[in-house]
């Protein structure tokens, strides 16, 4: 099954209201609607499984907790998306991440994160999985927010706090380094016959 | 350029092919349970805090008053006109630091340090510590090279608002180990 943007996902507003009144199953029925989704995008920011179930635990309580405040002006899944977005990025700024960070020097390690790897039945799907993986963990957030969940350069940098060139840069030099992984024989030298 | 659009455009296309998670993490009566575990853990969080905060206000009321209370308990040793001229400087040195003793006999009451200790914690206790040793070694190059007994004093106020600062670091995380 493709990736379905978490943004797209809507809820009808009759369980929206009956979640919001205290209803169990429309709390339920929302949980079964949007976690699988929510799961997919914080494992493609994130990457580690144990970190993400935290990070979509968080996130999720924070959509019950802030329920009444929806105001219904876009789908419940794209509101639930930039909580979540929220999440995985205040968890990239953490010190904790950023010391990881330069530890692990970019550009060093080429085999990818295996815990990023979803099973997947396509090999040309694994393959984009493992070049995702070996990308540094902001990269990676900006790939996905760019190509799959749709944010402008504008929208990226403010997220991040940063300049719209940095999102321009990261997503340059990470298209580059999928490309390298994706195709190995393009970063080949060429032979020249003399 | 052409040809690198044509590929980002691919590159685009293959990541919103990936496939999806088909289910959540855990059900519904799981989250719940995560959550009011969670809400329950925040919850002891913040009475052990509170608990903290209280006992570190108790704390520096007790080092501030055995600061006042100490000259007076404990005067230092009056020195005649007549005695030579180092022994002030001996005097000094050999006062006993009434404050910082009473703060190490409670530091040595408080429980070891737990086998599991946050780092924010550990490097404190390690900064003051190496602070203290440092005091120490002035104190002792001090005494034995007859200093000042200004000086002498100093480095031994120094020590004590060391031995404080430690003792307090100390016992938050003796609480917070015991709310965990």
């Amino acid at each position: 099954m493709p990736v379905t943007r978490l943004a797209d996902t809507g809820v009808a507003d009759d369980v929206v209201a009956q979640a919001c009144a205290g209803d169990e199953s429309a709390r339920e029925a929302i949980y079964a609607a949007l976690a699988p989704a929510t799961l997919t995008l914080i494992r493609r920011m994130v990457g580690q499984r144990p970190l993400c179930e935290d990070i979509f635990q968080d996130t999720m309580m924070a959509l019950y907790e802030r329920l009444p405040q929806f105001r219904r002006e876009a789908p419940l899944g794209a509101w639930l998306r930039q909580i979540a977005i929220n999440r995985c990025l205040a968890y990239l700024r953490s010190p904790w991440q950023r010391a990881r960070m330069c530890l692990e020097a970019p550009g060093l390690s080429v085999a990818p994160d295996a815990q990023l790897v979803t099973p997947a039945f396509r090999s040309d799907a694994i393959d984009v999985e493992r070049a995702l993986a070996t990308l540094t963990p902001t990269a990676r957030a900006v790939v996905w927010m760019y190509e799959v969940e749709g944010y402008s350069h504008e929208e990226i940098a403010r997220e991040f706090g940063r300049s719209v060139s940095f999102s321009k840069s990261q997503l340059a030099r990470a298209h580059a380094r999928m490309r390298a992984w994706l195709d190995p024989q393009e970063n080949r030298p060429s032979c020249t016959m003399i | 350029m052409h040809d690198d659009l044509e590929q980002r455009r691919t590159l685009a296309q293959l990541l919103r092919g990936l496939p999806q998670e088909t289910a959540p993490p855990y059900g519904f009566r799981e989250f719940q349970r995560r959550a009011r575990r969670r809400a329950a853990g925040v919850r002891g969080v913040s009475v052990g805090q509170l608990l903290a905060a209280s006992v570190l206000v108790a704390l520096g009321i007790v080092a501030v008053s055995l600061r006042l209370a100490g000259p007076r308990e404990h005067p230092l040793p009056v020195v005649s006109q007549s005695a030579t001229a180092d022994a002030p400087a001996r005097a000094a040195a050999t006062a006993p630091d009434t404050g910082s003793d009473a703060l190490e006999r409670l530091l040595a009451s408080l429980p070891r340090e737990p086998a599991v200790a946050r780092v924010g914690e550990r490097a404190a206790v390690i900064g003051l510590e190496d602070r203290i040793a440092q005091v120490d070694d002035l104190l002792s190059a001090a005494r034995s090279s007859h200093a000042q007994p200004a000086r002498v004093q100093k480095l031994q106020e120094e020590r004590t608002r060391l031995v404080g600062a430690l003792l307090q670091v100390r016992y938050a995380e003796t609480l917070a180990d015991a709310s965990r």
